[in-house]
C-alpha cells in the first residue's frame, strides 16, 4: 500500500449526511464520523515508514520502552510505536496495517470504541495500541470473544510482538494456575473477558501466602465490544464452592408437574418468562403432595422446589434454550447460539431441569463470589473496544462506560446490497418463499448462508431442504466441533449453510471455498447471499448476520424474511397494532411500509427495555460492588499478614490460646487463626450475597409505599453491610471457641476451610428489577396539583387506566 | 435530623448540592417581585387588596404569591404541571405516546421534551388571557391597571410570562438534577413558606400593640408544632405485610432484620383528597362572581370557608376522595396477581383471590384511619385558629405539602449520607462506572 495514500474519510457505509449528523448531535448521539482531526497523527505514523524500512526494530523498540518507563507521555511515543508495528507486521507476516487500521488504532488508544466493518482486520488493529501501552510494562489485556480466538490471535500476531521484544501470552478455560500466573506476567495477554473476571474472583479467595494471579489492571482492548459490554454485561460471573448434589424431591415433583395441564393448572405470562400455578393447579398439587397448605411457613422449601420444577417443565425448551449432550445439560447462549461451558441456571433450577430430562444430578454449589462483567471491566483504568456494530449501542456505551464511538471507514467501500425485509402474513407463506429463494440462489451457483433463531429451527429447515432435494450443512450448538470446516466451505459456489446465531460474530466466510480457488465464479453469481429467517431482538445482531456478506469489498446480498407469526412480533404485540385487514392471510409479501415501521418500533422498544434492565442492574449492583471492593481490601490485608482479628481472642481467653499453642506451636496457631478469620470472612460474604439477592427480589414492592426501590435497596444493603463487619469478629471468636486443640480437631478444621472448587457463569433467567407493578401512587406533588386543576379529566383518565389494567 | 445537619458541613458534595438548591430558590424568590412591564405596581396592590377566598387564592398559593404581585412569574409552575398532567392523560389515550413511554429511557426523555414544549404553548395561551384580563380591570377608584393597553402590551406580557414560566421550569429541573430534592415541589413549597416570615412579623406587631395576648401566641405555637408532629407521624406510617418469594431455595440465614414486605401507607392518596375537595367547594364561589342570581348568592354564603356546612361537606368529600383515589390507583387484584406471577405470597395465605381479599381488607382499614387523619389536619387547625382570630391562614393543605416535601428532601439527604462511602453511585448523569476523559 502506498504510504502517502490517504484513506477516503467519511465514506463508510451508512455514513449519514450532514443533516443527519446534525440531527444526531442535536439528539445527543455520541458517534464520531469525522476523523479529520486524526489525520495529522496518521500522517506522522505513515511518514515514518521509509525511515524504518531498514532499521533495527528491536533496538528502536527498546529505546521507546526506556522512554516510556522514564515517564514519557505515550502520545509522544505513539507515531513511532505505531510505525514500528506496521513495519514489524510487514516483515513478520507480510501484513502492514492499512491507514484506516491505523485510524482504528488511534481511536483505541484514546479509549474509545472503534466501529470497523467485518473483515477489516480487527486483530491487527488491536496490536497497535497494545504495543504502545505495553511499553511501560504494566500489562495489556486483549479480551477476545472466545477461547479459540484468544489462542489464534496470540499465535498469529506473536511474530510481530516478538520482533519488537514485547512478550505475549494467552490463556483459556483449561489453563492451570501456574500457566495463568505466567500469562498475566506477559506484556500483552490474550484472553476472554470471562476468564479475566474469573481469575479476579479467584484472587479474591486465595489462601494466605499464595501470590495473586493477576497484576494490577492497566489497559484492556475488548473485541466485539458491543456484545461483551452491552449484551453480556448482565451475565454475572460466579465462583462457587461445590456441595454434594441434592436430589430432594425433584423426581417426584417433576412427575407431578408433568401431569398438570397448561392453561388449566398453570399459566405463563405473555413474554414466556414466568409461570405460576392456578387455583386448580394448587388444589391438585396440595392433594398429590398431601402436606397441607403449600403456603404455610412449614412448606416453604417444598413450594420453592415445586415452582422450580414447573419453571423447568413449562418455560425451558430443549434444543432452544439448552441441548442435552453426553448425559449433561448444556446451555445455548441466546446471543451467540453457542453452547456456553460452565453456565448454569441458578438456585436449584438446574437440578429441576436435570430431573426433567432424567439425568444424573450434577454438582450444586453455593456462590462464594460474584461480579458482573459490567463492573469487572470498569476496574480497568483504561478501556477500549472494537466491533463491527457499535452504532445502536452508543448511548449505553457512553452512559455505562464513558466510551465514545468512532466509526472507521472500510478500506474498500462495502459492495453488499441490504434488501428490505420480506414480510409475510403467516409462517407458511414465509417458509415457502424462503425455500424458493434458497433454491433459486443455489441454482445460480450463489452460496447461501441462512441464519435461524434456534437449534430446533435450523434442524427443521435442514430437513425441509433435504426433502426438497437440497443438501445443506447445519451449523449449530450441536455441531460446533465441525464449525471451522463448515465455515471454510460456506463460500464455495452453490454452498448451502444453515446456521443459528453462531454464524454471527467472528465468522469469516471466504468466497470461493477454503482456498478461494473458485472465487471468480462466486463473484459472478453475486457473492454470498445471507438470509435471516427472523428479526432478532437487537438490530445489532441482525447487522452482524448481514455483515457475513460483503467483506473487504466483496459483492454480497442480505435479506431478512419476517412473518407476522414470528415470536418477536407476537410477543411484543406488533400484530395487534396492525389494521385488521392486514391480518388476512395472503401468500404474497406484504407491501405496506407501516408494517415495517411497526417492526422497527418493536425492536426499538425491546432495545429500550433491555437498556433499562441493564441500567437498573448497574444501579442495583453498584452498591454491592463498592461493598465488595471494601470487603476484598480487608481480606487482602489479612492475606498479606495483617494481624487477624482473633488476636483479641488471645487476650480474652489466654488459657485456651495457650492450649492451642501447646498443641501445634505458636506459628501454626497464628496461621490457624488467620485461616479461621479468612473463612469467616468468606462465609459472611457468601451470606451477604444471598441476602442481597433475596432483598432485591421483593424490593420493588416498596413502590406501593411511595418509596423509591433503589434508595430503599441501598439503605437496606448498607445496613446489612454494617452488620457484616460487626458479625465478623463474633464469628471468628465463636469458631475459635469451638476449636479443639487436638490433632483430630485441627484436621476437622482444615476440612472445613477448604477453598472454592468451581467457577461458572449464571444465566440470569429473568429480570428482577422490572417494574412489576405498574402502579403509580400519589407521591408526586406536581401531579397532585395538576390533578386539582383537571380533576374531572384526571378522574376520567385514572378510571380508564384502571379498567385497562384489569387482570386477565 | 441533628446528625443530618451536623454532617452537612462535612460532606462537600452534599453541601454543594444544598447550597445550590438554596441559591436557585433565592433566585426564584427575587423574580417573584419583578412586575410585568407595563403594569402599574401600586394600582395592582390596591386592586388585589380586596379579593380572596376563591379559586384565585388557591392559584395564588401555588404561584407563591406571584399572581398577586402580577410579577413575571405570575403563571408560576402551573403551565408545566398542567402540561405534564395533560401528557400523562394523553399517554393513556394516544397509542403513539404510550409506545414512546414503553421505549424506555429514550422514549421517556422524548415525552419530557414534549411536556416542555407543551408548557410553553400553555404559558403563551394563559399569558394572553392574563394580558386581556389585566387590560379590562380597574380599581374601585377607576384607575386602570394597565395605563397603555394595546397589542404592544399584550405581546410584552405574553413574552415575559412565558419566559418567566420557562425560567422557573428550568430552575426546577436544575434543582432536581444538581441540587437536592424534587425541584418543582421545592419551588411550590418555597412559595408557600415565603408567607411565613410576613405572618410572623405581623403576629409580632400585634403582640407589641397588645392586639394578641402572649398566651394566645403560645397556644398557637404549641398547636402548630403538634400538628406538624402528627403529620410527620402519619406520613411515615406504614402497615407492612410480610411477603415471601418461593423461587430461591430457602434455608439461608437472614439478617439485617429486613425481610421482604408489602408496605401499605396510611395515607396512600397524598394531598389529592383535600385539594380535590377544596377545589370542588371553591368552584361555586368562583361561579357566583359571574352569575348574579339570589340562589347563587345563597349557595355562596353556605359555602363560605368558615361556615359549618362548608366544614361538613369538606370532611365528607375528603373521606370520599381518600377511598375513591385509593380504589382508582391501588388495585388489590393487580397487586395479588403480580405477586402470584413472580412467585410471591403472604405466608399462610393462598396467592390469587385470597391474597387480594386480604390486601383489600387491610387497605380499607388503614384508608379509614388515613382519611380521618387528613380530615383532622385540614379542618381542626382552621377551626381553632378561627377561634383565636389569628391573622394568617396556614391551612391544612399547605401544611401537608410543606411537610411532605420536607420529608422527601430530608430522606434524600439521608440517602446521600448513606451512600457517601459509595463513591459514584449517583452522578450528574446517573450511574457511571468511571468518567473517562479522552486522552491525546
Amino acid at each position: 500500500m502506498d504510504a502517502s495514500a490517504t484513506p477516503t474519510l467519511g465514506r463508510a457505509t451508512g455514513t449519514p449526511g450532514a443533516l443527519r449528523r446534525w440531527v444526531d448531535r442535536w439528539r445527543g448521539r455520541r458517534v464520531e464520523y469525522d476523523l479529520r482531526h486524526y489525520l495529522p497523527r496518521l500522517a506522522r505514523v505513515l511518514g515514518l515508514e521509509g525511515e524504518l524500512r531498514a532499521a533495527d526494530l528491536r533496538a528502536r523498540a527498546d529505546r521507546l520502552r526506556e522512554r516510556a518507563r522514564g515517564g514519557a507521555d505515550l502520545d509522544e511515543l505513539l507515531p513511532e510505536a505505531f510505525a514500528l508495528v506496521r513495519e514489524a507486521g510487514r516483515r513478520a507476516l507480510g501484513l502492514s496495517p492499512y491507514p484506516v487500521q491505523v485510524l482504528g488504532g488511534l481511536a483505541l488508544h484514546q479509549a474509545k470504541v472503534a466501529e470497523l466493518e467485518t473483515g477489516e482486520g480487527k486483530t491487527l488493529v488491536a496490536v497497535l495500541p497494545a504495543v504502545l501501552h505495553a511499553l511501560s510494562g504494566q500489562g495489556v489485556h486483549v479480551l477476545t470473544f472466545n477461547d479459540y480466538l484468544a489462542r489464534r490471535d496470540a499465535r498469529w500476531m506473536g511474530p510481530i510482538y516478538e520482533l519488537l521484544g514485547v512478550s505475549v501470552a494467552h490463556l483459556e478455560a483449561g489453563s492451570g494456575p501456574e500457566a495463568r500466573r505466567q500469562a498475566y506476567q506477559a506484556d500483552v495477554t490474550y484472553l476472554t473477558a470471562k476468564e479475566a473476571g474469573f481469575d479476579y474472583l479467584r484472587d479474591g479467595l486465595r489462601p494466605p501466602g499464595a501470590p495473586p494471579l493477576q497484576r494490577p489492571f492497566h489497559f484492556a482492548i475488548v473485541d466485539e465490544a458491543d456484545s461483551i459490554l452491552i449484551d453480556e454485561a448482565r451475565v454475572p460471573l460466579v465462583i462457587a464452592g461445590s456441595r454434594a448434589p441434592q436430589a430432594h424431591q425433584a423426581a417426584r415433583l417433576c412427575a407431578l408437574v408433568r401431569s398438570l395441564e397448561p392453561g388449566l393448572h398453570f399459566e405463563t405470562d405473555g413474554q414466556g418468562r414466568n409461570v405460576f400455578l392456578t387455583e386448580a393447579g394448587l388444589d391438585v398439587a396440595e392433594r398429590e403432595l398431601g402436606r397441607g397448605g403449600l403456603h404455610g411457613p412449614e412448606n416453604a422449601g417444598l413450594l420453592c422446589e415445586l415452582n422450580l420444577a414447573l419453571h423447568a417443565e413449562a418455560l425451558l425448551r430443549r434444543d432452544v434454550d439448552y441441548i442435552v449432550r453426553g448425559g449433561r445439560i448444556e446451555l445455548v447462549d441466546e446471543l451467540t447460539g453457542r453452547v456456553v461451558k460452565d453456565r448454569h441456571w441458578p438456585d436449584g433450577l438446574q437440578a429441576a431441569l436435570e430431573a426433567k430430562e432424567g439425568l444424573r444430578f450434577g454438582a450444586a454449589g453455593e456462590i462464594l463470589g460474584t461480579v458482573t462483567l459490567q463492573h469487572f471491566l470498569g476496574l480497568y483504568p483504561l478501556l477500549a473496544g472494537m466491533t463491527g456494530t457499535a452504532r445502536g449501542g452508543e448511548e449505553e456505551l457512553d452512559e455505562l462506560y464513558g466510551l465514545g464511538v468512532v466509526v472507521v471507514p472500510p478500506n474498500r467501500p462495502c459492495q453488499r446490497r441490504d434488501l428490505p425485509d420480506r414480510l409475510f402474513t403467516h409462517r407458511e407463506a414465509k417458509r415457502r418463499a424462503l425455500l424458493a429463494a434458497i433454491a433459486g440462489a443455489h441454482a445460480r451457483g450463489q452460496p447461501v448462508l441462512v441464519g435461524t433463531a434456534s437449534v430446533r429451527e435450523s434442524e427443521e429447515l435442514a430437513a425441509e431442504l433435504a426433502a426438497a432435494g437440497l443438501g445443506c450443512q447445519v451449523l449449530n450448538a450441536k455441531t460446533d466441533e465441525l464449525e471451522a470446516r463448515i465455515v471454510a466451505e460456506a463460500g464455495a459456489p452453490g454452498a448451502l449453510t444453515i446456521s443459528t446465531n453462531m454464524a454471527g460474530r467472528g465468522t469469516d466466510i471466504r468466497l470461493g471455498g477454503a482456498d478461494g480457488g473458485r472465487r471468480a465464479e462466486v463473484v459472478a453469481a453475486g457473492g454470498l447471499y445471507v438470509i435471516g429467517t427472523n428479526r432478532h431482538e437487537s438490530q445489532r445482531i441482525d447487522r452482524q448476520l448481514r455483515g457475513r456478506a460483503g467483506r473487504q469489498g466483496d459483492p454480497g446480498v442480505s435479506e431478512l424474511f419476517v412473518s407476522l407469526e414470528d415470536e418477536l412480533i407476537v410477543r411484543y404485540g406488533v400484530d395487534e397494532l396492525l389494521p385488521a385487514a392486514r391480518r388476512a392471510r395472503q401468500d404474497e409479501p406484504l407491501a405496506d411500509p407501516r408494517v415495517r415501521r411497526r417492526i422497527d418500533w418493536a425492536q426499538r422498544v425491546i432495545a429500550g427495555q433491555n437498556f433499562d434492565i441493564r441500567r437498573n442492574l448497574w444501579r442495583y449492583s453498584a452498591i454491592q460492588e463498592v461493598q465488595r471492593a471494601d470487603w476484598r481490601a480487608r481480606r487482602e490485608a489479612l492475606v498479606q499478614g495483617a494481624p487477624p482479628a482473633p488476636s483479641r481472642w488471645a487476650a480474652a481467653r489466654p488459657a485456651r490460646r495457650a492450649a492451642l499453642v501447646a498443641a501445634c506451636g505458636a506459628e501454626r496457631a497464628e496461621e490457624l487463626e488467620r485461616r479461621v478469620a479468612l473463612h469467616a470472612h468468606d462465609r459472611l460474604w457468601t451470606e451477604h450475597l444471598a441476602a442481597l439477592a433475596e432483598m432485591r427480589e421483593g424490593i420493588h414492592m416498596v413502590r406501593l409505599g411511595a418509596m423509591d426501590p433503589l434508595t430503599e435497596f441501598q439503605r437496606q444493603a448498607d445496613l446489612a453491610f454494617q452488620e457484616l463487619g460487626a458479625r465478623l469478629e463474633a464469628d471468628c471468636l465463636e469458631a475459635l471457641e469451638r476449636l479443639e486443640p487436638s490433632a483430630a480437631g485441627l484436621e476437622r478444621l482444615a476440612e472445613e476451610l477448604r477453598g472454592p472448587s468451581s467457577t461458572w457463569t449464571y444465566l440470569v433467567d429473568d429480570d428482577p428489577f422490572r417494574d412489576r407493578m405498574g402502579l403509580r401512587v400519589a407521591g408526586d406533588l406536581a401531579l397532585s396539583l395538576g390533578a386539582a386543576l383537571y380533576y374531572p379529566l384526571y378522574i376520567a383518565g385514572a378510571l380508564v387506566e384502571r379498567f385497562r389494567r384489569r387482570p386477565r | 435530623m441533628a446528625s443530618v445537619f451536623g454532617s452537612l458541613t462535612k460532606i462537600p458534595e452534599l453541601r454543594k448540592r444544598i447550597l445550590f438548591t438554596i441559591m436557585m430558590l433565592g433566585i426564584y424568590r427575587i423574580g417573584v417581585f419583578v412586575t410585568v412591564p407595563g403594569v402599574d405596581r401600586e394600582v395592582v396592590d390596591k386592586f388585589f387588596g380586596s379579593s380572596s377566598g376563591s379559586l384565585f387564592s388557591l392559584f395564588n398559593m401555588f404561584s407563591g404569591g406571584a399572581l398577586r404581585q402580577m410579577s413575571i412569574f405570575a403563571l408560576g409552575i402551573m403551565p408545566y404541571i398542567s402540561s405534564s398532567i395533560i401528557f400523562q392523560l394523553l399517554a393513556v389515550v394516544i397509542p403513539s405516546l404510550e409506545r414512546l413511554q414503553k421505549e424506555g429511557e429514550m422514549g421517556r426523555r422524548k415525552i419530557t421534551q414534549y411536556t416542555r414544549y407543551g408548557t410553553i404553548v400553555l404559558a403563551i395561551v394563559q399569558g394572553f388571557g392574563v394580558a386581556l384580563w389585566l387590560e379590562s380591570q380597574r380599581t374601585n377608584l377607576g384607575e386602570a391597571l394597565v395605563p397603555d393597553a394595546g397589542w404592544g402590551f399584550r405581546m410584552m406580557t405574553i413574552m415575559s410570562l412565558a419566559a418567566g414560566t420557562a425560567f422557573i421550569m428550568w430552575l426546577g429541573e436544575q434543582i432536581t438534577e444538581r441540587g437536592i430534592g424534587n425541584g418543582i415541589s421545592l419551588i411550590i413549597t418555597a412559595g408557600i413558606v415565603a408567607a411565613l416570615p410576613d405572618a410572623l412579623f405581623q403576629t409580632f406587631t400585634y403582640l407589641q400593640k397588645g392586639v394578641m395576648k402572649p398566651f394566645t401566641v403560645l397556644v398557637i405555637l404549641v398547636l402548630a408544632v403538634a400538628v406538624i408532629a402528627v403529620i410527620v407521624f402519619f406520613e411515615r406510617g406504614q402497615r407492612r405485610i410480610p411477603v415471601q418469594y418461593a423461587r430461591r431455595v430457602v434455608g439461608r440465614k437472614m439478617y439485617g432484620g429486613q425481610s421482604t414486605h408489602l408496605p401499605l401507607k396510611v395515607n396512600t392518596s397524598g394531598v389529592i383528597p383535600p385539594i380535590f375537595a377544596s377545589s370542588i367547594l371553591l368552584f361555586p364561589a368562583t361561579l357566583a362572581n359571574f352569575i348574579d342570581k339570589p340562589w347563587m348568592q345563597d349557595i355562596q354564603a353556605a359555602l363560605q370557608p368558615d361556615s359549618w356546612t362548608y366544614t361538613v361537606l369538606y370532611v365528607v368529600l375528603i373521606v370520599f376522595f381518600c377511598y375513591f383515589y385509593t380504589a382508582v390507583t391501588f388495585n388489590p387484584i393487580d397487586v395479588a396477581d403480580n405477586m402470584k406471577k413472580y412467585g410471591g405470597y403472604i405466608p399462610g395465605i393462598r396467592p390469587g383471590k385470597q391474597t387480594a381479599v386480604y390486601i383489600d381488607k387491610v387497605l380499607s382499614r388503614i384508608t379509614f384511619g388515613g382519611a380521618l387523619y387528613i380530615s383532622a389536619v385540614c379542618v381542626l387547625p382552621t377551626l381553632m385558629i378561627a377561634q383565636f382570630n389569628v391573622p394568617f391562614y396556614f391551612g391544612g393543605t399547605s401544611l401537608l405539602i410543606v411537610v411532605g416535601v420536607s420529608l422527601d428532601t430530608v430522606s434524600q439527604i439521608e440517602t446521600h449520607l448513606i451512600t457517601r462511602h459509595y463513591d459514584g453511585l449517583t452522578g450528574p448523569k446517573g450511574p457511571r462506572i468511571r468518567g473517562r476523559s479522552s486522552r491525546g
